[in-house]
Order: structure tokens, then C-alpha cells, then sequence
């Protein structure tokens, strides 16, 4: 569902943020009030709906036939073959990928508010492809060219690139494809944390004390937007730490990979991991909302 | 002077990224097209006749079908449950449903799979506790699969549609009544015209979600529904006839291009519903 | 079309804790224009909501033409109103806006253009018809609500701050053109505002609204020159608190003896309520006596100066002088102060406090 991720994320911020709808319409308690009953219907519904499965997986992992209640299932991750290697391997690759792509779309978002509007739509387009092309055909042709380039490289420098990226414990292919997929909500969200302050006024502001354009980046723009980059390394963690389509086409052991290779064995400690990894989904947002919140009541 | 030395400077800034872009999902795509029209090296229409016939065409045709019957019932149900939440006056409702909206929508891949399996797999604790197993319920099928896409659908058109409809005005609604207007007649000319583009466009976001879900149907039906991105994945892993394995490539083609069109109508709307909702 | 008598008896609501309105009393004669005029809060957008039928009076009634309407759903009123900002459908043009109300009522297109035409040619935007919301400034959107509220020739008109989120510019000719067709039209309009230049200059009677109760309506000039209570005298226009002491003839203030206007409090020490322009400042020569004070600020306004001048007692007073005058009142300048001759207001000096003294400058 990697392929999901993305199209989600970028509506979890103006959603679960207090304050960030418009205010709301003031309460006009003088109208005649109707029962409204088809909304205590459609509450209803909803909680059954998105509950049950939540309450029944935990049930699931912990009901042990003729012996009631145990945790055991949850101590079992730990305990589990390749759970830390997994898990270790998808946090440095979620990490690599928040590094590279800052460092890729903070200047380019910088530049297109200072000085370069025209690039806007090169960028908009740029960071739109990912949404359309879904992760299966992408990790169609990245398998493509990795099997075919080193036929046509084999005597080129560029050979031995290719088989280094595919390093299995450390991909690095993997990071130059979830760069890719991360591009629309890292650059959605700095250039929207960029509006929020006023980098031109900003920069102009510091440029005429003096400083330097290096210098306007690192000691002006940067502190301005910590929660905005904050935001969209959540983003791209979030989306690092759940993608499967690729890891799994390319047969790298990430976490997400991980959990669906013990399911076969394991049914109940393959649920408890899914339990907990909502858990971690679950904190992420809560974080990178705070963060919002933050931002919001800062600026 | 200054400034246009800071805007040929600034330019420059953007092009790591462009450069980046190009190389690493450029190359792939161009791989991919040129693939596509590549059989036993010459160049072939093919492989995309063959990604529209027969299994191949009745994936496509599988992956277009659950995906608009989730976007459509995922957009009303949405809808409804949106609706009830900005109408009720309660701000703890309020928050406690888009935090949750927030994650569900997120709640994606095996672990929703999983999830579900062990609530109405066949082993399922509601599954058994029910007995729905004597019934003839199977949740490996097109419509389990449904079921389980809504999980993530419905919230994901909540978070869509809650700033549209906190973006219907108050003043619109009394200046409706002002002008004499009923409560149907100011939904019929502006509160559904005014809410359409928000709506149609969390319906083709649901769409383009199901549309390339792997994950989850991979991990929950295996290759009993027949999904496009199942049959994708089946042929580069190996599983396909000899010298038939560009068909996965045209397949993927077959897939940017509906996924394409259907982004196609969602960006005029996005920027319609962004003018009137300032 | 002809104006009818809108008469608000006895209106109260509460929401919740707060009271809006008070046992509101107020006639509107037919054609008037009267502005409601209160600090946020005080009730007057409540009342005008009364009227045009989006909230419901706890106790009293709301009668136009003598019917009681009180009960009458807000989409069968005949009250056009224009809201604050951004009560244009963002879904239909200019013309559709306008034609919005014969729309509802079946009226056949081509009549419905003609007329929206109409329309827009008296509030003066006669080739805006297709445009949309979006593509119109704010004055030109709140032109379009005129007309789009007048429409249907209602019997009465009503506006609540149409002019608040405009740029003062544009504010000021809209008013006169809102004020012009109003009286071409003969409409009875209620016009809720804040800001007392608005209310002053616009209507033929401005009536203060305080705690959801009436404090005066009056004409602009009584209500400036004759305010009844201290809180009008305080809301309309710029007023010097200054120190005096009540006796049987009058108040003493700034050593001159005046009469008192109304009633005087039965306290001995008292604030006197003097506008800035009954403050009489002359230079004192650089060889002459000690002046009386010393101009701290001068604010130049084109025909006047309004000075902050700053008594040898600590106490500040705003005085106005001719603008062509001003350079002879630069600050630093010592001079004398003294009151124009006339009865003034006074208020016990418990009410506002020494902190109050002084008025902003630039409140007009």
C-alpha cells in the first residue's frame, strides 16, 4: 500500500491540525433545533465499523486457545528472526531518505519563493508524477534497467555503480526510489512552511544587514521552518517505514517485507506487529500534528 | 543588477533536484515505455496488444472495477460521515474523528491485511464468534477485498472533505434565505455546485488509491481476485512465459495511463474548489 | 418601492450567559436610514438578525408595517441584507448573484437578466455580469450583494458592516453611494456598524446600543453635541476627562467656572466632558508669563491640528487648532489653556478613573 501513502499524507495535515480549518460557523443555538438523527446513525455505524477491527485484531493476539489471555504474541516480535535487522534496515533507509531529500528540495523550494517563479510549475509538475504513477509500474522500471544495465554497462564504471545501490544491506536504490515518492509532501510542506514566513522579507531583511546568501539560508531560513521540515521528515519516515510494493518487487528484507515473510508461519505475531505498527503510525501523526500545532501558534 | 543576479543564482538552487528527478525516475519510465514497444528486440506493439487480452485484460478490467466501486461508495459514505461531524457541535467529536481520519486514512499495506484477517479471515475472532464460517462468508474475494479498501477509503474522503464543507460560508446559506431560497433549493444552486469539485475530487484520490493498492490485496487474496498490480507483480517476479516478460511493462503502462486520465479530470477540479473555498 | 415602519418592543436573547439583548425598543420610520451603532458585543448585529430572521428573540417582538413577523421564516421576509464579506456564491456570476432571488421564484431567464442588469447599472458596475465572485474586488463584491439584496424590492434594507473589510478609500465612496441610492429609493435601511464616522456621516439617526439596551438615538449633531449619557459622549467622537469640582453654580475646571449640561453627579469632584474642539489654546510669547502647559504631539489632519498638550499638573487635554495654524504649535511650544464658554457634560469621577484621561489622538 506504499502506493497509497502518499496521496493520504498530504490530506492528514489540514484534517487532524486544531485550527487549521477555517473557523468554525458560530453557533446559532436561536434556529430551531431538529433531532438530528441520521447523525447519531452514521456515528454509530462508523464506530462499529472502524473499531471492530481494531478490538478484534487485538483480541486475536491475545486469545491462546484453552489458555485465555496472554501477551506472549507481542514478546514474540522481539524474539523473532530478522525483526531487528528488518527494522533497523527500514529506519537507516527512512533516514537516508529524509537527508537526501531535504537536501534536495529545501534549495529548490527556497529558490522558486525568492527568485525563480517560473520554475513553480516545472516543480509542481515534478512532484505530481509521483501520485499518478503508481509504485507497481515505478518498481517495474527500476527492475528493468537493473537487469538490463549491466548487459549494456558491463564495461563501464557505471557497472559496478549498479551493483553497488543493490547492496542488500543497504539498498541504496531503495533510497533514490522513496526520494521520489516522498518529493511531493517534502516539497508540499517546506513550501508551505516558506509562505508561512516570508522568506522574501526575510532574506531582504538579512541581506541588507549584511549577510550572505549561505549565511541567509543557514542561520535565517533554516530556524524559521524547523517544523515545517519536522513535518515532512514525519512524512517521509511514515512513508519509509510502511512501503512494501517496492522492497518486496525488488526482494530487500525491510520491515514491511518482514512482517508479510513471517505471516506464513506466524499468524498471531504477524497481527501483533500489524497492531503494532498502527501504534507507531498512530504516534508519528500525533507528532508531526503537535509539530503543526507549534508551528502555528508560532508564527 | 542585484536582482537578477539572485534570480539566474537562485535558479541553479532547483537544479539538483530536477537533475535528480530526471535520472532516477526518468530513466526508469523511459525503460519501461521503451520496453513496452520492444519484443524479442525489435519494435512491437505486442506486448501491449497482449496486456489487453484475456487474464491481462480481465485484471485491468478487475483493478478499474474495485477501484471506482470503492472511490464511488467510499465518497458517499465519506461524505456522510464528514457532514456529521462539521454539523455536530461538539469540538472533542470533531478532533477525536479527523485524528483518527488522520490515521486510518495512513493505515495502509499487510497490516491492514492482517488486521482484517483476524477479524473476519476464516480463523477471525468475528468469524468465529459469529459462526459466519457455516454461512458461506469468505472475506477472500472481490468483495471482501472492498471492504477492506474502505477501511482506508472512507477516512481519506473525510480529511478531503471537511475543509470543503467548513468552507461552506454561513453567509451563503442566509443569503440564500435572505433571497427567499428553501433549504433544498440553496443546496440545489449552491451547496452541492459549490461542494462538487471537492467531492469529485476525493472520489478520483480513492480511486488512484485502490487503483494501485498492492500491498494489502497481496497479502490478503494472493491471486484469487484478479488485480492488475497482482499480475504486475507476478510477472517480474519471474512467474510468466518465456520472452513474455515485457508484458509486465506494458501492463504498468496500460496502469499510468488510466491512473493518468483519471488525474487528468482531478487537477481542474483541485484548482476550481481551491478559488471558491479561498 | 416604499419604505415601511420597522419597530423592534422589548427584544431580548441570550446565548447562553451572555445577554446580547436587553429589552430592546426602537422605531425606524418609513425611508429613514438609521445606523446602529455599539462596540462589538453590544447587540446590534443581534437585533438586525432579529429582523431579517436567522435568530429568534427570546421575549418581544419584531413588526414591520404594524404585522408582527416575528415567527415568519427568514427565506419569507422582506428584508434584503448585505452581509460583512464573502456572502457571494462563489459558484454563479455577477448577474446570477443578483438574479439569484427570481431564480427561486421562477421568474423566466431573459426577465431575469434584464432585471439583474437593471441592477447592476444602478449600484454602477453595469459590465461586471459575468464575472465571478473571485475576479471582483471587495468594494465591487459588496456592490453586487447591494444589488443582489435589493432585488426582490424588498421593504426594507438591511446592512451589517458591508463596509468593514473594505480599504478606507473605497469605504468612504461606497457610503455615499449606499446613503445616495438609498434616498433615491426611499428605502428604510438599518445599517449596523462600529465605527461612529460611518454612523455619523450616513444617517438621518444613529442610535447607540450599549449591553443590548438603547443608550440614545438621536441625529448625528445631537448625538455629538448633546450626548445624554457619558458612555455616549465617550463612544461618539473624542473627549478630554478633566478634573472638576461641582458646586451650586455650575463646575469649576481648569479655574473657569461653567454650566452644567444634564443632570451633575452628587459628588463634589467630578470628570468634566470637553471635546477637543471647546479647548481654547493660544501661545504664549517667548518674553510673556508661564503658560498653562506645554504641546507635547502635534497631529496636523488638514483643515485642523489636534494637539496633545500636557498640563503643568500632569494632566494631558486634547485641544484643536486651525490647521493653517499649526506651526505656531510645534512641540515644546508653552501655552495657555482655556474652555469655550458653554454648558458641559459631567460624569462622577469614580466611572472612568484618572486612567481614561486622554482620549487616543487619532480617534476623530
Amino acid at each position: 500500500m506504499a502506493s497509497l501513502t502518499p496521496q493520504v499524507t498530504t490530506q492528514v495535515t489540514p484534517g487532524t491540525v486544531p485550527g487549521a480549518a477555517p473557523a468554525p460557523a458560530p453557533s446559532r443555538p436561536g434556529r430551531p433545533r431538529r433531532p438530528r438523527v441520521w447523525r447519531g446513525v452514521v456515528l454509530a455505524l462508523a464506530a462499529v465499523y472502524f473499531l471492530v477491527p481494531l478490538i478484534a485484531s487485538f483480541v486475536f493476539t491475545v486469545k491462546v486457545p484453552n489458555q485465555g489471555f496472554s501477551l506472549d504474541a507481542y514478546g514474540q516480535i522481539f524474539s523473532a528472526e530478522g525483526f531487528g535487522g528488518s527494522l533497523l534496515l527500514s529506519l537507516g533507509l527512512g533516514v537516508a531518505t529524509i537527508v537526501l531529500v531535504l537536501l534536495l528540495t529545501l534549495p529548490a523550494a527556497v529558490a522558486v519563493r525568492l527568485g525563480a517563479p517560473r520554475l513553480r510549475p516545472v516543480l509542481e509538475v515534478v512532484c505530481t508524477l509521483p501520485l499518478v504513477v503508481p509504485p507497481i509500474t515505478f518498481v517495474a522500471g527500476i527492475s528493468t534497467v537493473l537487469r538490463w544495465g549491466p548487459d549494456y554497462l558491463a564495461s563501464t564504471p557505471f557497472y559496478q555503480t549498479m551493483i553497488a545501490v543493490q547492496n542488500p544491506d543497504f539498498p541504496v536504490v531503495l533510497v533514490l526510489a522513496y526520494v521520489v515518492l516522498a518529493l511531493p509532501f517534502a516539497y508540499r510542506s517546506l513550501d508551505a512552511g516558506l509562505g508561512a514566513i516570508d522568506v522574501r522579507t526575510l532574506s531582504e531583511a538579512a541581506r541588507n544587514l549584511g549577510a550572505s546568501w549561505p549565511h541567509v539560508l543557514l542561520r535565517v531560513i533554516i530556524p524559521n521552518m524547523r517544523s515545517a521540515m519536522a513535518s515532512a521528515s514525519f512524512l517521509t519516515l511514515a512513508l519509509v517505514l510502511g512501503e512494501f510494493t517496492i522492497a518486496r518487487l525488488l526482494s530487500f528484507q525491510t520491515f514491511p517485507n518482514w512482517i508479510y515473510r513471517i505471516s506464513g508461519s506466524q499468524a498471531q505475531v504477524s497481527v501483533a506487529v500489524s497492531v503494532f505498527s498502527l501504534l507507531i503510525t498512530w504516534l508519528l501523526l500525533l507528532a508531526l500534528s503537535s509539530a503543526g500545532a507549534r508551528q502555528r501558534s508560532g508564527s | 543588477m542585484r536582482d537578477s543576479r539572485t534570480r539566474s543564482k537562485s535558479r541553479w538552487a532547483a537544479v539538483p533536484l530536477l537533475v535528480f528527478v530526471v535520472i532516477v525516475f526518468g530513466v526508469p519510465m523511459l525503460v519501461l515505455l521503451g520496453g513496452t514497444f520492444t519484443k524479442e528486440g525489435t519494435l512491437s506493439t505486442a506486448n501491449l496488444t497482449e496486456s489487453l487480452q484475456g487474464a491481462y485484460l480481465t485484471a485491468l478490467l478487475g483493478s478499474v472495477k474495485i477501484s471506482a466501486l470503492v472511490a464511488v461508495l467510499g465518497g458517499v459514505l465519506g461524505t456522510f460521515l464528514a457532514q456529521a461531524v462539521v454539523t455536530s457541535r461538539s469540538r472533542t467529536l470533531r478532533e477525536a474523528v479527523l485524528t483518527a481520519s488522520g490515521v486510518l486514512a495512513n493505515f495502509g499495506g499487510v497490516p491492514l491485511a492482517f488486521a482484517w484477517i483476524a477479524t473476519l479471515g476464516n480463523a477471525g475472532v468475528v468469524t468465529t464468534t459469529l459462526g459466519l464460517g457455516g454461512h458461506g462468508w469468505s472475506l477472500y474475494n472481490f468483495w471482501g477485498l472492498t471492504l477492506v479498501y474502505l477501511y482506508f477509503s472512507i477516512p481519506l474522503q473525510v480529511l478531503t472533505v471537511v475543509p470543503a464543507l467548513d468552507g461552506l460560508r454561513p453567509q451563503w446559506r442566509e443569503a440564500a434565505q435572505n433571497n427567499g431560497a428553501s433549504t433544498w433549493q440553496f443546496w440545489r444552486y449552491v451547496g452541492i455546485p459549490v461542494l462538487t469539485p471537492a467531492l469529485l475530487g476525493g472520489v478520483v484520490l480513492l480511486f488512484g488509491g485502490a487503483f494501485s493498492a498492492y500491498a494489502t490485496a497481496q497479502a490478503m487474496v494472493g491471486s484469487t481476485v484478479p488485480l492488475v498490480t497482482l499480475k504486475i507483480a507476478d510477472a517480474l517476479t519471474g512467474n510468466v512465459l518465456i520472452g513474455h516478460e515485457n508484458v509486465a511493462l506494458a501492463l504498468s503502462l496500460d496502469m499510468i495511463v488510466v491512473a493518468g486520465l483519471v488525474m487528468a479530470v482531478y487537477l481542474p477540479l483541485q484548482r476550481r474548489s481551491a478559488r471558491w473555498l479561498r | 418601492m416604499n419604505g415601511a415602519r420597522v419597530e423592534f418592543r422589548g427584544l431580548r436573547r441570550r446565548f447562553g450567559s451572555t445577554v446580547a439583548l436587553d429589552g430592546l425598543d426602537l422605531t425606524v420610520e418609513p425611508g429613514e436610514l438609521i445606523a446602529l451603532l455599539g462596540p462589538s458585543g453590544c447587540g446590534k448585529t443581534t437585533a438586525l438578525r432579529c429582523l431579517a430572521g436567522f435568530e429568534q428573540p427570546d421575549e418581544g417582538e419584531v413588526l414591520v408595517d404594524g404585522a408582527d413577523i416575528t415567527r415568519v421564516p427568514a427565506n419569507r421576509r422582506d428584508a434584503g441584507m448585505v452581509f460583512q464579506s464573502y456572502s457571494l456564491f462563489p459558484n454563479l456570476n455577477a448577474r446570477d448573484n443578483v438574479g439569484f432571488g427570481m431564480r427561486v421564484r421562477k421568474v423566466p431567464a431573459a426577465r431575469r437578466h434584464a432585471r439583474a442588469q437593471e441592477l447592476l447599472e444602478l449600484v454602477g458596475l453595469p459590465s461586471v455580469g459575468d464575472r465571478y465572485p473571485h475576479q471582483l474586488s471587495g468594494g465591487q463584491q459588496q456592490r453586487v450583494a447591494l444589488a443582489r439584496a435589493l432585488a426582490l424590492e424588498p421593504r426594507v434594507l438591511l446592512l451589517d458592516e458591508p463596509l468593514s473589510a473594505l480599504d478606507a478609500k473605497v469605504r468612504v465612496t461606497l457610503r455615499e453611494e449606499i446613503r445616495r441610492l438609498q434616498l433615491s429609493l426611499g428605502i428604510t435601511t438599518i445599517f449596523v456598524t462600529h465605527d461612529q464616522e460611518e454612523a455619523l456621516s450616513m444617517a438621518d439617526r444613529v442610535a447607540v446600543l450599549r449591553d443590548g439596551r438603547l443608550e440614545q438615538v438621536a441625529d448625528p449633531a445631537t448625538l455629538y453635541d448633546r450626548p445624554a449619557t457619558p458612555f455616549v459622549a465617550e463612544f461618539v467622537g473624542a473627549m478630554n476627562h478633566l478634573p472638576g469640582l461641582v458646586s451650586g453654580d455650575g463646575v469649576t475646571v481648569l479655574g473657569q467656572t461653567l454650566p452644567v449640561e444634564g443632570r451633575a453627579p452628587g459628588t463634589a469632584r467630578a470628570d468634566v466632558l470637553v471635546r477637543p474642539e471647546a479647548v481654547l489654546v493660544t501661545p504664549v510669547d517667548a518674553s510673556g508669563a508661564e503658560g498653562d502647559g506645554i504641546v507635547m504631539v502635534s497631529s496636523f489632519r488638514g483643515s485642523t491640528a489636534r494637539l496633545r498638550v500636557r498640563l503643568s499638573d500632569g494632566t494631558e487635554v486634547l485641544a484643536d487648532v486651525p490647521g493653517h495654524d499649526s506651526a505656531r504649535f510645534a512641540p515644546g511650544t508653552a501655552v495657555r489653556v482655556g474652555l469655550v464658554d458653554r454648558p458641559v457634560l459631567v460624569s462622577a469621577r469614580s466611572e472612568t478613573g484618572a486612567a481614561a484621561a486622554v482620549p487616543e489622538p487619532d480617534v476623530v
